[in-house]
């Protein structure tokens, strides 16, 4: 595989871990509380892209830093804009792309996930959230509202009544609500949250890339489908495992006490 | 350094590697404004950004340490039939500032130098420890105006001396002293010279691992809200990551050359 290196003006990519399958993309722009503008959006997916292209990837951790994951968009840029601004602005897109990424991302977050961050983060497969970590979808208090999943992910994970709350008052909640409602995975002390997303992403790099991929499809379709759809792709995914060499390389393994060698094949 | 200009209400001077924040309205029995609260979490912020600050010390001047919320303050005050909002003071005044002792990264000691009363009885007990001097009074109050007890109070009291002491002591307003508190293990000394106490406790913690402290303050009060598992995982979590770390490395170096550890805060 060629080297991987990217020159991004928004983001750190850090590929040090690629050996055991994970790459690290942060978010930087400190300055602006990592405000999610388009050309950062851009960057993640264009990198995203890439790391498809290739297949020594196996998991994505996306952070940003100790003050903030995300805090929302840029609303200096967004003060003056119109609704065709909006509709050309390739945001909608890159979006889709983001979601069509096919192995695990897991979002690391600390501080601010708000608005446009709070929609990222739960567009990733997981959230391991430092318990310094405020979240919410403030939108409402400027007058407008979420548009990237801040109604609708938020919605179907939380609950209507706990998302309506959130997103009609604009408060934000904390960590371990987060937890409570599900919406997180794990709260973890917020100096370790980098570390525990990676000792996370460890354990699923060690699984079959194949296994990995087929398992996040279908749990992306449980937000698309009907139950009967949902489960009959589940099957699918189910029986397609069974055609490939890592299903019979890891029931041997756990017969034969050992760990398992996946290939991804 | 920091910039400590523009302080009516507080006093702050640094000894050594400790930030002293002294509340400074004798003539009020240092009751708090809102200005006044303003400028104890402005202290904290600020000695937790000063990379040359590794504590803080929480005191006051005079005869008191703080009794509580300053009812001078307008927005405090119902006449003239308007009823006041005081979940309003509550979330933009005091929890703020419990909270900024709280999440203090540096831990705060109290030096409690006179009564503490209502919100400042809060105040007192938000401290990380706590040296009182002999005979201080503590009460609560708030029953005696027709409230309740109010910014964490009611945590900190019923997880020190449980519930039928605590609602004894909120109901009827009779004064808990230093050593009765001492007695409870809710305060850590009580000494003639709290502030002089304070600081020989932290040139103490001065000399210690600063992410250690960090995470052992953070993953105590966790302690005393979660349960056994997931504070278990904290500690797990805490432990790699500390064991990722220089001082660490330093800690153990420091222990087989049987010489003092030289902690960076990495």
């Amino acid at each position: 595989m060629s080297n991987l290196s990217f020159d991004w003006e928004n983001i750190l990519v850090d590929t040090a871990d690629l050996h055991e399958g994970i790459v690290t993309i942060t978010l930087n722009r400190p300055k602006v509380l990592n405000a999610l503008n388009t050309q950062t959006l851009k960057e993640i997916v264009l990198t995203l892209k890439e790391l498809q292209r290739r297949d020594d990837t196996r998991v994505v951790i996306l952070t940003g830093n100790e003050k903030a994951f995300a805090a929302g968009a840029d609303i200096a840029q967004m003060l003056a804009a119109t609704p065709a601004d909006q509709i050309k602005d390739e945001r909608e897109g890159l979006w889709k792309e983001f979601t069509l990424f096919p192995l695990p991302i897991i979002a690391a977050v600390n501080g601010f996930c708000l608005g446009g961050g709070h929609e990222l983060a739960m567009a990733c497969d997981t959230i391991i959230a430092g318990d310094n970590a405020l979240m919410g979808q403030p939108e409402v208090n400027l007058g407008i509202t979420p548009g990237a999943g801040g109604t609708q992910r938020f919605t179907r994970t939380i609950g209507k009544a706990r998302a309506s709350y959130y997103a009609l008052t604009g408060e934000m909640f904390s960590a371990h609500e987060a937890l409570e409602m599900g919406l997180v995975a794990k709260v973890v002390p917020s100096r370790t949250t980098l570390a525990e997303a990676r000792e996370c992403a460890k354990k699923m790099a060690k699984k079959s890339p194949m296994a990995l991929r087929l398992i996040k499809e279908s749990i992306q379709a449980s937000f698309n489908t009907s139950l009967d759809e949902g489960l009959k792709l589940e099957r699918r995914n189910f029986y397609l495992t069974f055609s490939m060499e890592d299903q019979k390389e890891g029931m041997r393994a756990f017969l034969e006490k050992r760990s398992p060698n996946y290939t991804g094949s | 350094m920091s910039d400590w200009s523009g302080l009516e209400f507080i006093k702050c001077d640094i000894q050594g590697e400790t930030l002293v924040v002294t509340i400074n309205r004798p003539e009020v029995y240092n009751a708090l404004n809102k200005a006044g609260k303003a400028e104890i979490v402005k202290a904290i912020r600020i000695g937790n950004k000063d990379e040359a600050i590794r504590s803080i010390i929480l005191t006051a001047e005079g005869k008191a340490f703080c009794s509580g919320q300053d009812l001078n303050d307008r927005a405090v005050q119902g006449k003239e039939g308007k009823k006041v909002d005081l979940g309003h003071t509550l979330e933009t005044e005091w929890n703020p500032l419990i909270n900024a002792i709280r999440e203090s990264k540096k831990l705060v000691v109290g030096a409690i130098n006179g009564v503490a009363a209502g919100a400042g009885l809060s105040v007192a007990m938000a401290c990380d420890m706590i040296v009182a001097a002999p005979k201080v009074k503590f009460v609560s109050g708030f029953s005696q105006l027709g409230l309740a007890p109010d910014a964490g109070s009611s945590f900190t009291f019923v997880k020190g001396m449980g519930y039928s002491k605590t609602l004894e002591f909120f109901l009827f307003n009779e004064a808990l002293y230093s050593e009765d508190l001492y007695g409870w293990g809710m305060i850590n000394r009580v000494s003639d010279n709290p502030l002089e106490e304070a600081l020989t406790m932290t040139q103490k913690i001065n000399k210690m691992a600063p992410l250690s402290l960090e995470l052992i303050k953070k993953n105590l009060q966790e302690a005393s809200e979660r349960d056994f598992a997931s504070v278990m995982a904290r500690e797990t979590a805490t432990q790699r990551f500390l064991g990722a770390s220089n001082d660490y490395q330093e800690g153990l170096e420091a222990f087989f050359e049987k010489r003092k550890p030289q902690f960076s805060g990495s």
